[in-house]
């Protein structure tokens, strides 16, 4: 009989907390809006996982020992994860359209209004009582307009730890969410001819300008910016290594194996962050909210900024570009191409689109690096 | 309160050094690789569609084999109709 009492005193049944069910609700929800929805599956699944382990009674998953707790110690607290992530990513990253048209970068800046008008948004809730964000906290919240995952977990790991469960779960909720934030609001403030705007084809790139470019980016964030230097260094270390054409061994590695795997583990150990204590408090609700402005806005400015290329063009920019701006590669480059194509049938927008896109990643690296510098 | 208006400002202040070095850094970027394109840019299309261009007459004429299997497969399809 005792041996039954102890077993039932260890068992999950007699041990669950309301929150702890509720964070595995929460868990389960990742899990449903990853496979029956298919909401950014590579990402939301190892989350939601995460967040169900991270959250078993007497797992010992999240303490010191248990597995996720050296996922996150060695993957998340140190920013290593989200760096190789940044490696694989430029890896994948083909910047021929930007090359082709450089002046898209002016709409890369442009969407990044979104980070930093969220810091004050994000020090304004501070009047509502309940919130308390430092000015740290307001950038780790602020960056979640980048919509770049890896930069925001990074960029969380250094300012916020405490934060970085929601930050994370925010932020590739939103990325996933992109096909259904951003059309409104570009449709709003672009009228009918201007979405029908025809681009004129990009020019052939060079071998030799896809190699001089991911090193010129670093020169320059050596020059001007060296606390964006974890992040710009590992994304043109990536590129260099796919556009060399001499290391396709290392290139193909980086951009499939290295990052699947990384990929399972930051998923976890984010996902570990989920845990009832942590989650389940008021600034979750903010971060949410947050972030979903921060996105908006800075949809809103890319477009705002693509327009007035446009006039100052002479109408050969489409403006719905302007909200490629926001990183999210390359989902936000397709709803761009997506919502041009509704507006005339023959008007395909991807590959101008690409070219905002990947300046978004790097302006999102960038305004990361600012932050840290005056935050950090 | 009063903090949070000061901590607001700074916000602000953050903003506006955050935009700048922003703008100024992408700029920057957009002035070289224009440099490296007017340096390393690949050949004018025009010059490009002309070799093209002659590629193609050249190999029209040189293929005999091609003319002799067109020609009678018109023949084969008058015969038809």
């Amino acid at each position: 009989m005792e041996g039954l009492i102890a077993f039932w005193s260890e068992s999950g049944i007699a041990n669950f907390t309301p929150g702890q069910l509720l964070m595995m609700g929460v868990g389960a929800l990742l899990l449903y809006l990853s496979i029956v929805r298919g909401f950014e599956p590579l990402l939301l699944l190892p989350i939601g996982f995460g967040a169900i382990l991270a959250n078993i009674p007497n797992g010992g998953f999240t303490e010191e020992g248990g597995l996720l707790y050296f996922a996150y110690h060695v993957g998340i607290e140190t920013g290593v994860f989200p760096l190789l992530i940044f490696m694989g990513v430029g890896a994948m990253t083909d910047f021929g359209a930007l090359i082709a048209n450089p002046k898209m970068l002016l709409l890369g800046a442009a969407a990044q209004f979104g980070i930093f008008s969220t810091l004050i948004g994000a020090i304004a809730l501070n009047f509502v009582p309940g919130f308390e964000f430092s000015m740290q906290d307001a950038g780790a919240i602020a960056i979640i307009g980048g919509a770049d995952g890896p930069t925001a977990i990074f960029l969380a790991s250094k300012l916020a730890p405490d934060l970085l469960g929601a930050i994370a779960v925010a932020a590739y909720s939103y990325m996933a969410l992109v096909p259904l934030i951003q059309p409104p609001i570009m449709k709003l403030l672009t009228t009918e001819s201007e979405r029908q705007i025809k681009m004129e084809q990009l020019r052939e790139v060079s071998k030799k300008e896809k190699i001089i470019f991911p090193l010129m980016v670093l020169g320059l964030t050596i020059l001007f910016l060296p606390a964006a230097t974890p992040l710009v260094g590992m994304f043109c270390l990536g590129n260099l290594m796919r556009e060399s054409g001499v290391v396709d061994r290392l290139s193909n590695t980086a951009q499939n194996e290295l990052i699947n795997i990384v990929t399972i583990f930051l998923g976890l150990a984010v996902g570990s962050k989920l845990s009832a204590d942590k989650f389940l408090q008021l600034e979750t609700l903010g971060i949410l909210l947050l972030g979903a402005v921060a996105f908006a806005i800075g949809t809103a400015t890319g477009v705002l900024m693509a327009k007035l290329m446009c006039k100052l063009s002479g109408g050969k920019i489409n403006p719905l570009i302007g909200a490629a701006g926001v990183s999210a590669v390359p989902m936000a480059a397709r709803v761009v191409n997506k919502v041009g194509l509704e507006s005339n049938q023959h008007n395909f927008l991807l590959m101008h689109a690409m070219g905002p896109n990947v300046a978004g990643v790097l302006g999102s690296a960038v305004a990361a690096g600012v932050l840290i510098a005056v935050l950090g | 309160m009063n903090s949070i208006s000061e901590q607001i400002i700074e916000a602000l202040g953050i903003m506006l050094l955050g935009m700048g070095l922003v703008f100024v850094f992408l700029t920057v970027l957009i002035l070289g690789v224009k440099l490296v394109a007017y340096k390393f840019a690949p050949q004018p299309i025009g010059h490009k569609a002309l070799a093209e261009n002659s590629d193609t007459a050249s190999a029209q004429g040189v293929d005999p084999l091609m003319v002799a299997v067109i020609t009678s497969a018109i023949h084969q399809y008058r015969a038809k109709a």
